[in-house]
């Protein structure tokens, strides 16, 4: 019999550390009503509340039971969970497969000239996006798409190694393939994220989850690291998001020079996947929502979010835009 | 009866307690999710006032897509997705790129062939044939570029000294001795500064804004 004291050691994995990069509700809601024991499971019959008070845990939990559910597929059933997963992780992969040609060809000139682009920007835009699940989850309730997170991480991970290695063989930069990777400051900042990327990536299964025990969340959380230093790794490749002359990647004749600026873009999404991190927002938020007030929620909430998606869709433009010129190995010059 | 009574009061006593120990926690999460809330307010007020910001900055995209155009020397006939020109400093990386690798893999070949033709017919052979291999496929790059109409006349001029080059060298690497092939040196040396100047040519039209008749 597992007891509570075993599952802290690390024994045993819990239900909640299979995903648990960050805390989810369930870890989080006993912070803000520790009394209140909505989610233990040391209910008396008296004192348990009524299924009718908990508006958007019964919405999140009816989408989390209509994602098990199966969709027929031929003769073969599929889990929606299951086919949904697939369809929003495919484009964790993205990156990579704008990659193969020139990496089955050895193309190394499309390798040299555009793997930092369509590689650099595919890692950023897969941490994003495995930033984002623990707010979704927040705002939702809902926990379907939480294996997302590992994957989206693994698929950054993948990226940035990949990024690396490509600017360290076949980058312009002169010396060693060492040297190309530390002689810049923006370089040296991208080899410490992909030096921090590679522990993550080698945890990402459930037998380092099981082998590391609590200290895999500690470790995990090198994530928020990661993040950090992408603020620094871009704000020194791009001149701290000023613009001089064709220095930047604002220097764009589509007349949106300001919406090219990698470092604005990062900006701007991150602080929609920050703010709903700050403890004290996700106990208002979480407090709103038990109130059954899910929509002054998404109305506080939905500024912010429009702000991230603002940044996002021109990193995607990025990706694509440089990512279709390797696949059909004429690397972009811009 | 006593010790019930004791019981009672004890419990009123802990439901107290703990009912003001309750009351203490909740004020203080209500204190917590009140600065949540002044935190949220204030984050989305500056999202919303960027967003509309990014909105109406959109909206004068299309004039600052023009000024731009005339501000990077913009070469309108080649289309880019993105930029819907290509600019002289586009033109400037394409082309670094392009010759970078194939020239110094064409002045590695001569060095062999440098070294190997005093003792060597076979490995200067070799060399010959390597440079030969080099310079087609410099060649075959050459005419992919997408050289803009002012520069075109330079590149084809540049395509046939090459061509003019691998036809000698051709010629040179069927040499059935050392002599023979080192008679070829002096030719070789004259179209090696043909390419030379050929080179220069193409890169100085490239690094060149077009004058306004030169735009279709």
């Amino acid at each position: 019999m597992s007891t509570t004291r075993d599952y802290d050691r690390g024994r045993y994995a819990r239900e909640q550390d299979l995903y648990p990069a960050e805390p989810g509700p369930a870890d989080y809601e006993s912070d803000v009503y520790p009394d209140a024991g909505i989610y233990r499971d040391d209910w008396g019959d008296e004192g348990k509340p009524v299924a009718d008070h908990q508006p958007r845990r019964r919405w999140s939990k009816i989408v989390d039971e209509w994602m098990e559910g199966r969709i027929k597929f031929g003769g073969t059933g599929v889990k929606r969970k299951t086919a949904a997963l697939l369809l929003l992780g495919a484009w964790g992969f993205l990156p990579l497969f704008f990659m193969l040609p020139s990496l089955f060809t050895f193309n190394t000139n499309t390798i040299g000239g555009s793997v930092d682009d369509t590689l650099g920007t595919g890692a950023m835009v897969n941490l994003f996006m495995c930033l984002l699940i623990t707010p979704a989850v927040t705002l939702t309730g809902q926990r379907w798409f939480v294996p997302l997170r590992r994957w989206y991480g693994i698929m950054f991970a993948c990226c940035g190694i990949g990024d690396a290695l490509g600017a360290a063989f076949f980058d312009d930069f002169a010396g060693s393939p060492f040297a190309k990777l530390v002689e810049h400051t923006f370089t040296l900042i991208g080899f410490l994220m992909v030096l921090l990327a590679i522990p993550l990536f080698i945890t990402g299964n459930n037998w380092a989850q099981r082998k590391l025990g609590r200290y895999w969340k500690t470790l995990q959380r090198l994530t928020y690291v990661i993040w950090g230093l992408l603020f620094f790794h871009l704000a020194t490749l791009e001149g701290f998001g000023f613009q001089r002359g064709s220095n930047g990647s604002g220097f764009a004749g589509d007349g949106d020079a300001i919406f090219h600026q990698r470092l604005y873009e990062y900006c701007a999404c991150s602080l929609f996947l920050l703010t709903i991190r700050i403890p004290p927002v996700k106990r208002w938020i979480t407090a709103r929502q038990e109130e059954g007030r899910t929509r002054l929620v998404f109305i506080a909430v939905m500024p912010i979010f429009a702000l991230f998606v603002f940044g996002f869709i021109f990193i995607v433009n990025e990706l694509i835009f440089k990512g279709t010129h390797s696949f059909v190995e004429n690397p972009s010059s811009e | 009866m006593r010790d019930l009574m004791n019981e009672s009061y004890a419990e009123r006593g802990y439901a107290e307690r703990g009912y003001a120990r309750r009351s203490q926690k909740s004020t203080k999460a209500e204190k917590s999710t009140r600065t949540g809330g002044v935190i949220l307010a204030a984050v989305s007020l500056l999202s919303s006032f960027l967003v509309i910001w990014g909105l109406y900055y959109a909206t004068g995209t299309g004039e600052r897509h023009k000024v731009a155009l005339a501000a990077a020397g913009c070469e309108p006939n080649l289309l880019s997705v993105n930029v819907g020109c290509t600019t002289v400093w586009m033109l400037e990386k394409q082309w670094t790129q392009l010759t970078t690798s194939d020239l110094q893999q064409l002045n590695a070949d001569v060095a062999d062939y440098t070294v190997s033709s005093r003792r060597n017919l076979a490995q200067a052979e070799s060399a010959l044939t390597a440079e030969m291999t080099t310079a087609k496929a410099f060649d075959v790059s050459l005419a992919r570029f997408p050289f803009p109409p002012a520069v075109a006349p330079a590149a084809r001029a540049l395509m046939q000294a090459i061509d003019a080059r691998v036809n000698l060298t051709t010629e040179q690497a069927r040499s059935s001795s050392l002599a023979q092939l080192r008679s070829f040196n002096g030719r070789v040396r004259a179209s090696s500064a043909a390419i030379q100047t050929d080179l220069k040519l193409v890169r100085k039209a490239l690094y060149t804004r077009p004058t306004v008749d030169q735009e279709p």
